[in-house]
């Protein structure tokens, strides 16, 4: 049975605690940071941050609006990077969840492709293991029957876990709750993704990335332009691939 | 108070899910989970089928209820469940043969009992009153067996029944350890996650509900607290754990030597069968009697 998050950004604080506690267990270092005139810290996913919490602020009639986005792999139910990978074994879904993983192989994939072919811009590449990396949604810990350490974590619901069924029964009830305050609430790119958003406000105030970029109507039916890009390169790029063994 | 919905192909996979898991998980107890597992996903089957509570919505006298007057005490009929007995023949054709594969050393004995009960050398109602720990005699049946497998087969009855009991007091208050449907003592809790619609922080703790070992109604109750003495001294209460499997304990009582096994879902993402969670838990329940605690109510795999 699939698994799906509901990220009720509704309900977020951004304390970031799902940010720590996802680096505390993954055993990530610290990271070199800068102020850049935000909280958000730090500025960007990094190969240690497989989630950020982000911070957007914008004026709306004289009023300044601060909105968080807890920002992670979407898991995407038909992922492009998944169908961008030249190297077998490299990126792989687990069937019993729906994570999408990145393996050991993955360093031997082409990092550009990989993130370009995201349309959450969500991959990161390890300098030192040469790894592609990013949220495995815990995997470890679901094969263990624990729940993904940033949904443990939060301390005001707005992570929640569990089947997809549920959770899609859940994003409704909460998206006709939240909308009653806020008529543009909305649910995003719920029928393509694991990680589903609950938004208050227009998407683009929360992240450049909110919603999927690659959607274009001129392509072939059900492909966006990346999974058709990808597609069409993956055969030349495992041609190169086993030329360079 | 809450219980158990009615039986869904959900159900039967919530069982044969946290078999499978527990079979990875623990080896070692593999041959007790093949042996007690398809009795488990049986019971589930015959409670799926089983009729509920057929007779008149009961007049519960809530102050009596809040006092510690559970259903049972207040039907006007004996206090009893509703006699099951003309459905148990049909119940004992599917169930014994399984209990029979699971438990070779009694597989010839079980044998018998069917074929009494077939013949009619033990009538339903006698089958019945085995199931409530009445003393039957049938040849070549020893009294062990015959009031395991008796009572195997009037579960699923009763659990359904009590569903639709527990319903019809849902609303009311009940601070009692023993059960509110039939006055049971718990063999087992579960600290559940409450849903919380507010906007504040909200507690990871969960809520503590026991589990009746007769009808497997459950109700909340006071989370720090022993359930058979009462005692609240922190001091005197233990949770006793593997730390491999933090989500199982032992809630036990210095003061009273008691304990129930507690199952924190609170971090778990898929709630398990609670049978199958009291059954992964035996080691646990060893240890704690091997350290002088005794349960408040067994499992029928205790005495293992």
């Amino acid at each position: 049975m699939p698994k799906a998050f509901l990220i009720d950004t509704s309900r977020c604080t951004a304390c970031r605690g799902c940010q720590v506690a996802c680096k505390e267990w993954k055993n990530f270092p610290a990271v070199p940071t800068k102020q850049h005139g935000t909280h958000q810290n730090p500025p960007d996913l990094t190969h240690y941050n497989f989630k950020l919490v982000r911070f957007s602020e914008h004026m709306e009639n004289g009023t300044v609006h601060w909105n968080f986005f807890p920002d992670q792999c979407r898991h995407c139910i038909d992922a492009p990077c998944l169908a961008a990978s030249a190297v077998p074994g490299a990126i792989i879904k687990d069937e019993a969840t729906g994570a999408i993983i990145y393996t050991e192989k993955s360093k031997k994939e082409d990092f550009a492709s990989i993130r370009s072919a995201c349309p959450y811009d969500i991959p990161r590449k390890d300098p030192k293991t040469k790894r592609i990396v990013k949220c495995d949604m815990c995997i470890d810990r679901l094969q263990a029957n624990l729940l993904p350490m940033c949904v443990k974590t939060c301390a005001m619901g707005a992570m929640n876990f569990g089947e997809r069924s549920d959770m899609l029964k859940l994003a409704a009830k909460r998206l006709a709750t939240v909308q009653q305050e806020f008529p543009k609430a909305q649910l995003l790119n719920m029928a393509d993704v694991s990680v589903i958003y609950l938004v208050a406000d227009a998407p683009a105030t929360y992240h450049k990335f909110a919603v999927a970029d690659a959607s274009d109507s001129t392509n072939a039916p059900g492909m966006t332009r990346k999974e058709m890009l990808a597609g069409a390169f993956s055969p030349l790029r495992k041609i190169a691939q086993s030329l360079q063994g | 108070m809450q219980t158990i919905e009615v039986e869904t192909p959900a159900a039967l996979r919530c069982i044969e899910t946290a078999l499978s898991r527990a079979v990875k998980d623990i080896p070692a107890l593999t041959p007790l989970l093949e042996a007690f597992g398809p009795l488990l996903t049986e019971r589930a089957r015959l409670r799926q089928t089983a009729p509920g509570w057929t007779g008149p919505a009961l007049s519960i006298d809530a102050e009596r209820f809040n006092q510690g007057a559970f259903v049972l005490a207040q039907t006007e009929f004996g206090g009893g469940f509703e006699d099951m007995s003309e459905l148990l023949p049909e119940a004992a054709r599917t169930l014994l043969p399984v209990m029979a594969r699971s438990f070779p050393a009694i597989a010839e004995e079980l044998t018998t009992l069917g074929a009494a009960i077939e013949s009619g050398a033990l009538t339903p109602q006698a089958l019945a009153g085995a199931g409530f720990g009445e003393s039957v005699e049938v040849p070549g049946v020893s009294p062990m067996t015959l009031n395991f497998a008796a009572s195997e087969l009037v579960r699923p009855f009763v659990e359904r029944q009590a569903e639709d009991l527990a319903a019809m007091v849902k609303v009311l208050p009940w601070n009692q350890a023993h059960c509110p449907v039939c006055g049971g003592a718990p063999n087992m809790s579960v600290l559940r996650r409450k849903e919380d619609e507010s906007e504040f922080i909200q507690a990871k703790g969960g809520q503590r509900f026991l589990r009746c070992s007769c009808c497997t109604t459950e109700w909340k109750h006071k989370r720090v607290s022993c359930p058979a003495c009462g005692c609240e001294e922190p001091d005197e209460l233990l949770n006793l754990r593997d730390p491999a499997r933090a989500h199982e304990r032992a809630d036990a009582c210095s003061r009273c030597k008691a304990f129930v096994l507690c199952l924190d879902t609170a971090e778990l993402a898929e709630l398990p069968d609670l049978d199958v969670a009291a059954l992964t838990m035996l080691p646990l329940e060893i240890q704690t009697r091997q350290q002088g605690y005794k349960p408040l109510a067994e499992h029928p795999w205790s005495s293992l």
